[in-house]
């Protein structure tokens, strides 16, 4: 998004959300060369499971029927690592296959599931399809793997059970342990979670803050972003002398494009928001809160949803929480508040598990954008040694790295923290 | 008799009927180690290619030398498609035959050893040279005429029939074009957006396109490949052949929007790729309020 004729410069606000690097980490992530080794071959294998307490499958959704996770099996016992992806991810992203990778690799047998958030595991697999409470989530998310872990192929033999996650699933993958630490039907061993959130409202609403000061918050600013994002990629193309647009030609543009810090901080910013626009379609469709959907007359398969998709392209989460996810939930729950629902968010409900129980672990960095100060001290108070906080990486810049990588297998392992000779 | 026993069989399973609580597929195997070898690789020859394209661009290109595009030349983000009920329709038909059918038979193929899989994609490539030679000639584009020409003859003498790209090997790189982009240079905007029955997201200009490399192969019918028995066998390997080598997933979004986001996305790289080939006609001026493909 380099500066176009005729267009204003987009603001810079990200120096106080995060800083430079963080930000360029995040968004291109771990450069190949300096990836962890990988091993040549790793088998796969697409499970899909149809979950006994499914909600009823709205025409709109047909095609999100079956809960889909990812299996690499090894062909001997093994410990089996599940792993659970980030805010609205599905469960085999470019992320997971890197921990897939190097898990596998180690010797794990290594299952990947989506985030709780993803469009197929709210349809499929939640048991209110209103997305984005912690601990609701995480009996949607326990009750699946045990169902999963029941349909295994008997040759799948399993001497023990890590779970972890990365971003909003390594705040899943905590609870998942709390759950099981009451009903014992996993017996998980260690958990990881990977750039964690501790609060996820106080980490969505930096995400929305970051949208509003970058991107703007009205429908002609989506517009006026997509022109320039548009002006940029005819130019660059034009320049290229290509005969098509390819993904080597899509790859090398993002990095002629995104270049400045309020580039990256759009480029992040919208990656969340059309997470959270399917979100909000689905919460709004199973709740009946009649938002965008007239809860008498929702869209079919062959309906148009462009009128619902731009009013649902400039709500914040903020609107998510008080439109949907509040009125649905205080229903529910006669004694809660706003307030408290908020509270039931953050990983401090198992603050007590985290501090005590020495098989949770963490990794994540100081520049982490989803992280403010008070809670990156809160996890280093709560984990002590069982966290390592890099001083660069932003939010899953450095996944997949060397140090990433050997650090990840040695809490795994129970060799952390690490004894220096 | 049979053939209605296959039919209704296929039509349960696109009707998504056969659904036992969980299935298990193996799918092939990933290479993490040789994906990331050839990021690396990738993402050097890029940086590379893209600092002297813009050198070459600036001292030669006379693309150039038009105006950049602005902001304001962009199309609306909203896209003419005047049939999208039926495409809807279309997409979730193609979306459950895909699932169904042909992601299954492309995953199957693809775990024939590589040598086997790049000898059929090098033979099918150039198969379509013909019609790269005879669409890039419409064109005017002497330039891309001569290496597809180049290119049939090398592969299809010491490159054994076209099994082996001998000229990619000798910096002949394909340069594939069709029917479409012939229209597209001689100023066809893409028209209404069209999903087509297994085929997938085009434009009426896409289509037609489509059905005029057909009827060309079909009518000069390179060693009787494009009609009577043997072309079925060898369409359907083609398809099969396409398919494993595009990493699309219908619904891998999960997304209740993924009509939309396909369709902007597909309009766009289309308008985009339209930019590139009018080096040096007037652009079309951007109307706000008209969708884009109108």
């Amino acid at each position: 998004m380099a500066q176009e004729p005729g267009a204003p410069p987009l603001p810079s606000p990200a120096a106080e959300l995060a800083d430079s690097a963080g930000l360029r980490a995040t968004v291109f992530g771990t450069p190949p060369q300096d990836m962890a080794a990988l091993p040549e071959k790793v088998p796969l294998s697409e499970m899909n499971i149809t979950l006994p307490w499914r909600l009823p499958l709205p025409d709109v959704l047909w095609f999100d029927g079956k809960l889909r996770v990812w299996l690499s099996a090894q062909k001997k016992p093994a410990p089996l690592a599940i792993v659970i992806s980030g805010t609205g991810s599905d469960g085999n992203t470019r992320k997971l296959a890197v921990l897939r990778a190097v898990l596998y690799g180690a010797g794990y047998h290594v299952l990947t599931m989506p985030s709780p958030t993803f469009p197929g595991f709210i349809v499929s697999t939640s048991s209110t399809g209103v997305a984005g409470d912690l601990m609701q989530d995480g009996h949607d998310l326990y009750a699946a793997m045990v169902e999963i872990l029941a349909h295994l192929p008997r040759k799948v033999r399993i001497t023990d059970v890590d779970v972890l996650g990365y971003s909003l699933g390594g705040a899943n993958a905590a609870i998942v342990k709390s759950i099981d630490a009451t009903e014992r039907k996993l017996n998980v061993h260690r958990v990881l979670m990977i750039n964690p959130p501790v609060s996820l409202f106080s980490s969505v609403g930096r995400l929305d803050k970051l949208f509003a000061m970058t991107i703007g918050a009205g429908d002609e600013d989506v517009e006026l972003l997509y022109r320039r994002l548009y002006a940029q990629l005819a130019n660059l193309y034009r320049a290229s002398d290509r005969l098509e647009i390819d993904e080597d030609f899509l790859l090398g543009a993002a990095a002629e494009t995104l270049k400045t810090d309020a580039e990256f901080s759009a480029a992040i910013a919208l990656s969340f928001r059309i997470d959270l626009v399917d979100m909000f379609f689905i919460g709004d469709l199973y709740a009946k809160t009649g938002v965008v959907i007239d809860a008498k007359h929702p869209p079919k398969v062959g309906d148009s949803l462009d009128r619902i998709q731009r009013i649902l392209r400039d709500q914040p989460f903020s609107e998510y929480f008080t439109q949907v996810f509040a009125p649905y939930y205080l229903k529910r729950r006669p004694d809660a508040t706003g307030a408290s629902l908020i509270a039931a968010n953050r990983l401090d409900i198992i603050g007590a598990a985290l501090r005590a129980d020495g098989d949770y672990y963490a990794q994540t960095s100081s520049d982490d954008l989803i992280l403010d100060k008070r809670e990156l001290t809160w996890l280093r108070d709560t984990l002590g040694s069982r966290i390592a906080v890099y001083d660069h990486g932003g939010h899953l810049g450095n996944l997949g790295d060397r140090q990433q990588v050997a650090d990840m297998l040695d809490m795994l392992a129970g060799r952390w923290p690490r004894i220096e000779k | 008799m049979k053939a209605a026993a296959f039919m209704v069989a296929g039509l349960l399973i696109l009707g998504g009927c056969a659904s036992p609580t969980a299935t298990i597929r193996t799918v092939p195997d990933e290479t993490p180690a040789a994906d990331n070898a050839a990021a690396t690789a990738v993402a050097s020859a890029f940086a590379e290619a893209i600092a002297t394209e813009s050198a070459n661009a600036a001292a030669q290109n006379p693309r150039a030398a038009r105006p950049p595009v602005t902001p304001e030349d962009a199309p609306s983000m909203y896209t003419y498609d005047p049939w999208e009920r039926l495409n809807r329709f279309t997409y979730r038909f193609n979306a459950r035959f895909d699932e169904a059918i042909f992601l299954p038979a492309a995953n199957t193929y693809r775990r024939a050893p590589a040598p086997v899989r790049e000898g059929i994609h090098n033979f099918f490539g150039n198969l379509a040279e013909i019609d790269s030679v005879i669409n890039h000639t419409l064109q005017g584009r002497l330039k891309y005429v001569a290496r597809s020409l180049e290119r049939l003859v090398i592969n299809t003498s010491i490159g054994f029939g076209g099994l082996i790209d001998v000229a990619a090997k000798l910096k002949l790189p394909a340069a594939p074009t069709g029917f479409a982009t012939t229209l597209a240079k001689w100023g066809m905007h893409p028209g209404p957006y069209l999903v087509i029955p297994l085929l997938g997201p085009s434009t009426v200009r896409g289509g037609v396109g489509f059905l005029a490399d057909y009827g060309t192969s079909y009518g000069i019918n390179v060693a009787g490949f494009y009609r009577g028995n043997v072309s079925w066998g060898l369409g359907v390997t083609n398809a099969v052949d396409q398919r494993a080598n595009v990493g699309f997933r219908y619904y891998a979004s999960g997304s209740p929007f993924e009509y939309e986001r396909i369709r902007f996305l597909y309009v766009r790289k289309l308008l985009i790729e339209d930019e590139g080939l009018h080096a040096h006609a007037s652009r079309k001026k951007a109307q706000a309020e008209e969708p884009a493909g109108k």
